[in-house]
């Protein structure tokens, strides 16, 4: 089986996604819990100064971090299959259904938050 | 609904990566935030991106029971896939993911302020990502497919086509079934000296081959042909009249000579190659066993035409001596035969030989070509050295 990797613009303007990445897991407030995280803030991205430091608060806490390029870039590639859905079927049912993958973007940096969270005091 | 968003609110990663200094901007979760199986990050050279994004030249391959290879055009891949422990919040362009109308998604209490700050919405926290190793093409299972119907005597005499197809590629076939890129399936069906007959990518006989080989250097001798300038014309037109089909005799050059470079216009030459044909009749010797090397030398040498110089040397790969006593046999053993994989390659080796000196296992692991290890690292990986003096030969042995 041959699955074949295809790119719609090709090459000419692929988009660049963005990774914002933190040590650990997000949880949601015990009393959210259950709910849908859909639209739901998760905190606030700050570049204080013209550094390339960031800063994420997540509820009470802070974290410091940098823009970072990554050593390899990674393509982001989204499993398509051509049939439109609701179409039957009609090619051998033993043969597996055709799969395409799209390159839908690439990443080329990330905002790193390799420290661990600082709590923030209020006065 | 104020509080609402609609996709036009939501910033896209270049307010991520462009961020302006004393800025901040709020991170939410995406209206269709989730786990999205679809998406998978690849990370890759810089220099596979060209192939990837310009030429598309770029697939998996693999049956269900195997794991997944990309190829190049000329280079295979394994695919490895990395997880992580830090959360990977993924930005996508806002172009993508786009909300209609009334999606199911927008939920009435959505908690996203409305104090005028831009939001970027999250779509998925990564799991991992895949990485790329480069490997060499698994074409062991290539030559399993072409050897299960041998292009036979028998076959090229029925004039009708035969419809059972059974046991028979074609190149699509081939590019589906077996995971090396098109440059090294291109590389192994010359190595296996493979040809295309009717559409289907076919190994000859050997008996066959054997049959035209010595029918060409027969007429040779009738002709009064230079094994060192055939022509083909001249040639191919005699063997068909003598009832091979014309492509299995352009085959027979292509199999056992190399083209001469020649100024003459519009005709082609041909030099038969000493060590090929060595190879073969020392083959169809020992077919039927191992021989006493006075014997096997004395019936060698008389089925190799004469003027061609060959020299036991010319063997290295395809057989092996052994002593009892004061006699020397040979026996077949093909390194084109073997498997291609290092570990299966040296524990073959092993199960025919418990030592090997290096004179004699260096034709058989010349050919193993593993990315990012060398011959000495192969050496090291799956063999015990030993050297009992410093002058002595160093006998190799398994792990
Ligand atoms: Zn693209």
């Amino acid at each position: 089986m041959q699955i074949q990797v295809k790119c719609s613009c090709g090459g000419e303007k692929c988009p660049e996604w963005a990774i914002i990445e933190l040590q650990g897991v997000v949880e949601v407030q015990p009393w959210y819990e259950g709910r849908p995280l859909h639209n739901l803030q998760i905190g606030t991205l700050c570049r204080p100064s013209s550094q390339e430091n960031y800063t994420l608060t997540i509820g009470y806490h802070e974290l410091t971090g940098s823009k970072v390029t990554l050593k390899k870039p990674l393509v982001v590639l989204q499993k398509v299959k051509p049939t439109p859905p609701g179409t039957p079927n009609t090619s051998n049912p033993s043969s597996s259904p055709q799969v395409e993958l799209d390159v839908v973007g690439i990443i080329r940096h990330k905002i790193l938050f390799k420290t661990r969270p600082k709590a923030l005091i209020s006065s | 609904m104020e509080q609402q968003l609609g996709s036009s609110s939501f910033q896209g990663p270049e307010a991520v990566l462009n961020m302006q200094p004393s800025s901040s901007i709020g991170i939410a979760y995406h209206p269709l935030f989730g786990s999205h199986p679809d998406l998978i990050l690849l990370e890759l050279d810089d220099k596979l991106l060209p192939d990837l994004l310009l030429h598309q030249r770029v697939s998996l391959r693999g049956q269900p029971d195997e794991d997944a290879v990309l190829c190049t055009q000329s280079k295979t891949y394994a695919i490895k896939f990395v997880g992580t422990s830090n959360s990977a919040l993924l930005v996508p362009p806002s172009h993508l993911y786009q909300l209609s109308q009334n999606s199911q998604h927008q939920e009435p209490d959505t908690i996203i302020p409305d104090d005028g700050k831009l939001i970027v919405p999250i779509i998925q926290v990564a799991p991992g990502n895949m990485e790329l190793l480069e490997v060499a093409p698994r074409l062991d299972k290539l030559k399993l497919l072409l050897s299960q119907k041998p292009y036979s005597y028998e076959e090229a005499l029925e004039d009708m086509e035969k419809d059972d197809k059974t046991g028979l590629y074609r190149w699509p076939d081939l590019v589906d079934m077996v995971q090396a890129s098109n440059g090294e399936l291109e590389n192994g069906l010359m190595a296996l000296s493979a040809l295309e007959i009717d559409g289907y990518w076919r190994i000859v006989d050997e008996e066959y081959m054997d049959m035209i080989l010595r029918m060409l250097l027969q007429n040779s001798i009738l002709n009064e042909w230079s094994l060192d300038e055939l022509d083909e014309d001249e040639v191919v037109s005699v063997l068909v009249a003598d009832g091979f089909p014309c492509n299995i005799a352009r085959h027979c050059l292509h199999v056992y000579g190399s083209k001469v470079v020649d100024g003459t216009v519009g005709r082609n030459a041909w030099r038969l190659d000493a060590r090929r044909v060595g190879v073969h009749f020392a083959r169809a010797i020992l077919r039927s066993g191992k021989m006493k090397m006075d014997n096997f030398m004395e019936e060698w040498l008389r089925k190799i035409p004469e003027g061609m110089n060959v020299s036991f040397s010319m063997l290295e790969g395809e057989v092996l001596t052994d002593k009892f006593g004061v006699e020397t046999w040979v026996y077949a053993f093909r390194v084109s035969s073997l498997p291609s994989t290092p570990a299966e390659r040296f524990a073959m080796l092993f199960r025919e030989r418990s030592r090997w000196e290096w004179k004699d296992l260096e034709p058989y692991i010349r050919d193993l070509k593993v990315p990012g290890l060398s011959s000495e690292g192969l050496l090291l990986k799956y063999t015990r050295r030993t050297q009992p003096t410093a002058d002595a030969e160093p006998v190799f042995s398994a792990r």
